[in-house]
């Protein structure tokens, strides 16, 4: 076992750590995400993340409330609400797939989802 | 060492690995993954590459890929070993040939190991036209330094073997 042979099994597991973690934050949920806003659980509103959309606001009045959505990079929270208890907006961000803000007051429902989702590798056998 | 003899050996090794192959099948994994295997026969390619040469070398890894297709009769299972068999052969050629200094036979064969995962897994992402797939190959890389690190290990006590026992091996002027 030479120093060569010591630096290469380093090297392999480092590598191998790190395409682990860049996979599991960058190349597979950022596939095609896109946020769904919900308002009495029809969905009225579909924004696909764009560099133009950064730092824009998207109102959301129904005949519930009132709420103003906030995009941010590659994550959503809501910006203001005008329900009573505030806690959609004390939520914060969320950018993973499957996360959401829920604002019961307004019936309004922000979810994360990811457009391609169904293909997902169950197993697979060689 | 004359033309038949070298053929001999060489037909001999083939066999070797069919039979390393057929048997490691039978030795269950402590990790239940796909694809993951210990890989002994590449003991055999690796033990024909330092013996022989690249030439044997590959021709031993393809030969024993068809004949294990024969065996088993699984196809698809074939393009997947022939295709790690002809990478990881020629890198490890490379590696033993130009950076044997840096390397003993743990390094290559870890780097052989390593290339057959990762060929097997570029065909199956062209097969399946998934590159989702590639995520798979951190596990199977790290798993491969275990399986490479050991057939490394016995390849040196192989080689090792055979220039006491068998030195006509050795011999390079007196090959036809």
């Amino acid at each position: 076992m030479t120093k060569g042979d010591k630096f290469l099994i380093l090297f392999i597991v480092m590598l191998s750590f790190l395409s682990f973690a860049y996979i599991n934050r960058y190349a597979l949920s950022d596939q095609e995400r896109y946020v769904s806003v919900q308002v009495n659980g029809q969905e009225v509103k579909k924004i696909l993340y764009d560099d133009q959309l950064l730092g824009h606001t998207i109102p959301v009045e129904s005949e519930f409330g009132y709420s103003l959505i906030e995009i941010g990079d590659m994550q959503v929270r809501l910006a203001e609400a005008d329900c009573p208890d505030q806690i959609c907006v004390h939520q914060g961000y969320v950018s993973r797939i499957g996360e959401t803000i829920v604002c019961l007051p307004n019936k309004l429902v922000i979810e994360v989802k990811g457009e391609s989702g169904e293909d997902y590798i169950d197993i697979m056998n060689y | 060492m004359r033309k038949t003899n070298k053929m001999i050996f060489i037909s001999l090794l083939v066999s070797v690995g069919l039979a390393l192959s057929v048997i490691e099948s039978a030795i269950p994994l402590p990790i239940a993954m796909p694809g993951a295997r210990l890989g002994l026969s590449n003991m055999v390619v690796l033990v024909t590459l330092v013996v022989f040469g690249f030439k044997d070398g590959i021709k031993v890894g393809m030969l024993k890929s068809t004949v294990l297709m024969l065996v088993t009769g699984s196809v698809s299972s074939f393009i997947y070993s022939i295709s790690g068999a002809i990478l990881s052969c020629i890198l490890m050629h490379i590696a033993y040939k130009y950076f044997s200094k840096v390397f003993s036979l743990i390094g290559v064969s870890i780097i052989g190991a390593a290339a057959h995962n990762f060929a097997q897994v570029s065909v199956a992402v062209m097969m399946l036209s998934n590159t989702r797939i590639y995520s798979y190959l951190p596990f199977l890389l790290l798993i491969s330094l275990f399986s490479g690190y050991f057939v490394g290990l016995s390849s040196t006590y192989i080689v090792e073997n055979l220039k006491k026992n068998f030195r006509v091996l050795f011999s390079r002027q007196e090959t036809i």
